[in-house]
C-alpha cells in the first residue's frame, strides 16, 4: 500500500468497531434530540460525520448501500419525509469514494477542509428538497451544522483510529 | 512482524461488484421513489412501521439518560418547592371541584333538555393518557412523539390535550409510538370558535416558524379583540367541542388587505410538557357526511 511518508502503519479495521461505532452515532443523534436540544437546526449530524470516515478509511466495507439503510432509519427516527437523508447520505458516500484515494494524504485538519464542502452538500440536499416539497424553511443556522461536523472531524479521526493505532505486539509493557 | 499486523486480503480484481456511479444512480432513484411513495400516496407505512421498530431498542437507550436526569431531580427537590407545588395543585383542585360537582347536575338536565328537544346526544369522548418521548428533531415541522401507539389503542386523527388545552393531532401512529403534529404546525389548522361571540374561524400554524396560531380569513372588520379567547368548534369531526385552543395576542389591520393578520399564542404547552391526554377522534361517533351530489356538466359533444 503506498502512503505518506513518516505515518504509522496502521492495523486492520475489526468490522464489529465499524458497526458499533455506526450504531453509537445513530444513538448520539438520537441523545441529542431525546434528550438536549429538542430540534435546533445547527446540531451536527454525528451520523453523517461517520459514515463519511469509514467511507473514506474503508471504502470496501462501509459504501453507499449502508449510507442508504442508515439514512431511512433517520428518516424514520426524525419524521422527516422517508427517503431524504437517504438520498443527502447516498450523494455524500458517492462524493467519499470520489474523494477517498486523495483525501488521505492529506494532514487531519486540511481533510476537514475538504470534507466541509460534502457536509454541505448533504445538508443542502435536505434542504432543497423539504423547501420543494412543503416550502418549509429554517434559518440560517442550518449552515452552522456542516461546520460544527467539518470541526469534529479531527476528533472522529483520533478516535476511530485509535484501535487500529495500537501496537501489533502487546506485551506487558505496552498492553494496549 | 506477528500475522494480523496488515489487511491481509487482497482486493478483488475481478468481482468488484457495481461502480460508484452505478450504485449512487441506483440508490438515489430509489430514495426518489420512496419519497414520491411517502408525500403523494402516503404508502410507506408498513416500511416505515418496520424501522420504527428496529430503532425502538435504540430509541430506549436514548432517552434513560433524561429518565435518570429527572429521577435525580426529584430526588434532590428542595421540600420547600414540592410543599409549594402541592399547594398550587390543591388550590387548583378545590377550584375545580366546585365545577366538578355541578358537573353531573347539568349533564343530567343537558341529557333531559336534549330528549325534549329531540336533539341527538352529546358526544362522548374517552381518553388515555401517553407520555411525550421526544420532540420531532426534523426541524422543519413541529411534532413530538408519543409513547403509545396501536398495540395501546391509538388511532390515527386522535385529538391530543394537556390540562390547559389542545395540543395537536395525532397523525402517524406506529405499533408502540406515536407521532402527534402540533397546532402550531406551519401545515396544521383546527376550525376555532371564539367564545366571547361565537364566530368561527380556521387557526393555522403561524408560517414563520414562531410557536403561535394565525387566525386566517377573518375579514378587516370583524369583531375581534386581544384576549379574546378561541375553543374547538367541533364541526371538524375531530376535536370536541368547547376545548380551548389559543389567545388572541396581536391583531393588525392593514388597509390594503381585505383579511385581518391576528397572532393567537396556544393555550395548551406545546413544548416542554411530559404528559399529554389522547382522545378518541370524535369523528367515529358522528354520522357519515352526506353523499356530494355530482353536478352534471352539459354534455359538449356533437357540435362540430
Amino acid at each position: 500500500m503506498i502512503m505518506p511518508r513518516g505515518q504509522q502503519l496502521l492495523l486492520p479495521a475489526k468490522p464489529l468497531f465499524i458497526v458499533m461505532s455506526l450504531f453509537m452515532a445513530l444513538l448520539m443523534n438520537m441523545l441529542e434530540n431525546v434528550g438536549l436540544l429538542g430540534n435546533a437546526a445547527w446540531m451536527p449530524d454525528f451520523l453523517a460525520l461517520v459514515l463519511l470516515f469509514w467511507s473514506v478509511h474503508q471504502p470496501q466495507r462501509v459504501g453507499i448501500g449502508w449510507a442508504f439503510i442508515l439514512g431511512l432509519a433517520c428518516d424514520v427516527h426524525q419524521v422527516s419525509f422517508l427517503g431524504q437523508h437517504a438520498l443527502a447520505y447516498t450523494v455524500q458516500g458517492f462524493l467519499a469514494t470520489l474523494i477517498h484515494r486523495r483525501l488521505l494524504w492529506f494532514s487531519v485538519p486540511s481533510q476537514a477542509l475538504q470534507v466541509l464542502p460534502l457536509f454541505a452538500i448533504s445538508h443542502a440536499i435536505s434542504m432543497v428538497l423539504r423547501m420543494s416539497l412543503s416550502g418549509s424553511l429554517v434559518g440560517w443556522s442550518m449552515f452552522f451544522a456542516p461546520m460544527i461536523e467539518a470541526c469534529l472531524w479531527p476528533i472522529v479521526s483520533v478516535i476511530l483510529l485509535a484501535p487500529q493505532r495500537r501496537a501489533p505486539d502487546p506485551d506487558e509493557n505496552r498492553p494496549l | 512482524m506477528p500475522l494480523g499486523t496488515l489487511d491481509r486480503t487482497p482486493p478483488p480484481f475481478f468481482k468488484q461488484g457495481a461502480t460508484p456511479l452505478h450504485k449512487l444512480i441506483f440508490f438515489s432513484c430509489l430514495s426518489v421513489l420512496i419519497m414520491f411513495c411517502d408525500v403523494r400516496w402516503q404508502i410507506t407505512q408498513p416500511l416505515r412501521s418496520l424501522f420504527s421498530l428496529a430503532l425502538a431498542p435504540i430509541q430506549w437507550m436514548a432517552q434513560q439518560p433524561g429518565f435518570l436526569s429527572a429521577r435525580v431531580e426529584v430526588f434532590l427537590q428542595d421540600k420547600g418547592d414540592a410543599q409549594e407545588e402541592a399547594a398550587v395543585f390543591k388550590k387548583q383542585l378545590l377550584d375545580q371541584s366546585l365545577q366538578a360537582s355541578q358537573v353531573d347536575q347539568l349533564q343530567l338536565e343537558n341529557k333531559q333538555l336534549r330528549s325534549l328537544l329531540e336533539l341527538k346526544d352529546r358526544v362522548q369522548t374517552t381518553g388515555q393518557v401517553a407520555q411525550v418521548i421526544y420532540d420531532a428533531a426534523d426541524p422543519f415541522t413541529r411534532k413530538v412523539i408519543l409513547d403509545k401507539g396501536s398495540i395501546s389503542g391509538i388511532h390515527v386523527s386522535s385529538p391530543v390535550m394537556d390540562e390547559a388545552g389542545v395540543v395537536g393531532q395525532v397523525t402517524r401512529v406506529y405499533p408502540l409510538i406515536s407521532e402527534a403534529t402540533l397546532i402550531i404546525d406551519k401545515n396544521h389548522s383546527i376550525p376555532v370558535l371564539n367564545n366571547r361571540t361565537g364566530a368561527r374561524g380556521v387557526a393555522f400554524g403561524e408560517s414563520g416558524g414562531a410557536p403561535l396560531l394565525e387566525l386566517r380569513y377573518m375579514a378587516a372588520n370583524a369583531d375581534i379583540q386581544e384576549n379574546d379567547i378561541l375553543s374547538t368548534s367541533g364541526v371538524d369531526g375531530v376535536y370536541p367541542p368547547g376545548v380551548p385552543v389559543a389567545k388572541v395576542i396581536k391583531i393588525e389591520r392593514s388597509a390594503d388587505s381585505m383579511f385581518a393578520r391576528i397572532l393567537c399564542e396556544p393555550l395548551g404547552r406545546a413544548q416542554g410538557v411530559r404528559h399529554l391526554m389522547v382522545l378518541e377522534p370524535v369523528g367515529k361517533d358522528l354520522p357519515a357526511r352526506p353523499e356530494m351530489e355530482v353536478v352534471k356538466t352539459p354534455s359538449r359533444s356533437g357540435g362540430r
